[in-house]
């Protein structure tokens, strides 16, 4: 059995663990664009300077060796789903029995002024990114960020250790509008703040004129303002990377379709992470790269053994700067009917939106201790009604059961 | 693989295992009875949880089958002991996300308090030679370890 994957992050990577565990004699080639194994939620960190290249690196030392894993450095160019062969832009072919598409996802860079043209405009997604983003800022001083989501903010917190000079311009207004209400956000923007940055809130880049050197050195905002810079980075969103499936007849919208197997519309081929557009979130990139790779093993579901991408609960993240950390789950808003509960001291904050004695969403920030019980009961819509305690100190005590082997089960 | 079973009628919320699991953990040389409870530093890595009709409910972590907080880790901290079946921290690799402390279902892990860049995690006190220091102490036998 030959299995190829395409895409070497965590949804590939956990697939191709995952494969070797269920079959020890099968081939399998990894083929990955990337130099090199990253995590993309340690870039920031390379900015920073705290850790090497190699230093992102998420797999165990010899994890390529040991799991006997072909690895090949090159992009792929197109998939024949009929011969069940991919081709490479060094114009070598690979053949399948099992094909999974883990290619990720790209930056979006949007089509203001020249900002898609200019030499020193960046994403910030791959290593390879953030190799070109750190020498050019070896002569910036100046940078401008679009963007304030975890990415936008990342690299902020990374340029700012090297202490650069950077501004923020965001649509909304307030910076981790996704993750955050206005109370959580304000707190990460005064930390930003005060560690330098300026923020441009409830403001869009307008125009950006490429200078002669191919680079823009100002940012025009519709608020009128002109921002100054030596380099940009465009933290807009991303795109699931599948190009070049065009014409392979496998199925793509927002995405590669996939079903809860994670088959595409095409047979033995499969795809897992963010290239399928069901979420942007590493676990559960993992959790597809490991049915994924089930199914292309044929392993038939039983007890303890899944096989179905089911656990998709994806409006869910962790963040931590400066040494805040926040927890967000679940609804960001409150709809009409709904109760909100708020918990709030000089460290702490905390919001939880009710429903009919359902959790729609919870915020915790400054200490997100044990809160791990908090995805279980919004995905799971646990009726949290009538345990005669404060919502913010219920724990798996209030639920708890034990089963086979000393498991812990949930009762309720 | 061992794991630690937990027969929670038989607690009685001394929390013992709680003051064990902090002095076995604790970075300055000593014995339980100079262990500074009030320094955040000492973290414990078990719980005993009040239920709400009183009784106790220890929560350790199960190192489980399938552990969700390995299955959330980006930087390869965390990590599933194919031989002793343990689930295993590096906090030196550890990117300090916290996505493992919202992926536990049963709410066992958190930050570290002071530093905020790791986490308090089970380690069944590798340092003592993998017997864990919360069942030596638990004077109820409410739990102890078993091969499962």
């Amino acid at each position: 059995m030959m299995h190829v994957i395409i895409g070497g992050g965590a949804a590939g990577i956990t697939a191709a663990r995952e494969i070797r565990g269920w079959q020890p004699d099968a081939q399998i080639v990894m083929i990955c664009a990337d130099e090199q194994v990253h995590s993309r939620c340690m870039l920031h960190k390379y900015l920073s300077h705290e850790r090497t290249a190699e230093e992102l690196d998420f797999t165990e030392e010899g994890f390529f060796d040991k799991n006997r894993i072909v690895q090949i450095h090159d992009r792929v160019v197109s998939v024949d789903t009929e011969k069940k062969e991919v081709s490479l832009a060094s114009e070598r072919q690979i053949a399948y029995d099992r094909l999974l598409i883990a290619t990720g996802a790209d930056s979006v860079i949007p089509p203001v002024g020249d900002l898609r043209k200019a030499e020193n405009v960046f994403g910030l997604r791959h290593l390879s990114d953030a190799q070109k983003i750190d020498r050019m800022a070896e002569t910036s001083d100046e940078i401008l960020i679009i963007g304030a989501g975890l990415v936008g903010l990342d690299a902020a917190y990374g340029l700012l250790e090297r202490g650069k000079k950077v501004t923020v311009v965001e649509m909304a207004p307030r910076i981790l509008p996704v993750q955050l209400d206005e109370h959580g956000a304000k707190a990460y923007q005064e930390l930003f703040e005060k560690a330098g940055v300026t923020f441009r809130l409830g403001c869009r880049a307008q125009n950006a004129a490429c200078g002669a050197d191919n680079r823009i050195h100002s940012v025009e905002l519709d608020s009128g303002e002109t921002i100054a810079c030596d380099m940009i980075i465009v933290a807009a969103g991303v795109r699931p990377s599948s190009g070049f499936l065009e014409n392979s007849g496998i199925k793509s919208e927002r995405g590669i379709e996939v079903t809860s197997r994670m088959e595409t519309n095409v047979k033995d081929v499969y795809a897992a992470g963010d290239v399928t557009g069901l979420s942007g979130i590493w676990p559960n990139a993992m959790k597809q790269g490991k049915m994924a790779a089930r199914n292309m093993c044929g392993i038939k579901p039983g007890p303890g053994v899944d096989t179905e991408y089911t656990d998709t609960f994806a409006a869910k993240n962790t963040i931590n700067f400066f040494g805040l950390e926040t927890l967000c789950l679940g609804a960001l808003q409150p709809e009409e009917g709904d109760e909100v509960l708020v918990e709030e001291d000089m460290h702490i904050y905390r919001r939880a939106i009710l429903r009919e004695g359902k959790v729609r969403g919870i915020l915790l920030q400054g200490d997100i201790s044990n809160s791990g019980i908090w995805q279980y009961i919004i995905k799971n819509e646990i009726d949290v009604s009538g345990k005669g305690k404060n919502l913010f100190r219920l724990t798996f005590a209030d639920y708890f059961g034990t089963g086979e082997r000393g498991k812990y089960v949930w009762t309720f | 693989m061992r794991r630690i079973i937990v027969e929670y009628e038989k607690c009685d919320g001394c929390k013992n295992c709680s003051v064990a699991c902090m002095q076995a953990h604790r970075k300055t040389p000593g014995t339980v009875y100079d262990l500074d409870l009030t320094n955040p530093e000492n973290e414990s890595r078990n719980f005993i949880y009040q239920a709400a009709d009183g009784t106790y409910r220890p929560i350790f972590c199960r190192h489980c089958d399938e552990p969700e907080c390995v299955l959330s880790c980006m930087s390869g901290a965390l990590k599933k002991d194919p031989d002793s079946g343990l689930v295993t921290y590096d906090e030196n690799r550890c990117g300090s996300c916290f996505m493992c402390v919202m992926n536990c279902p049963f709410g066992v892990l958190k930050p570290d308090r002071v530093t905020k860049t790791k986490v308090i995690k089970c380690d069944f006190c590798a340092r003592d030679g993998g017997e864990p220091n919360c069942v030596k102490s638990c004077p109820k036998g409410a739990i102890h370890v078993e091969e499962v």
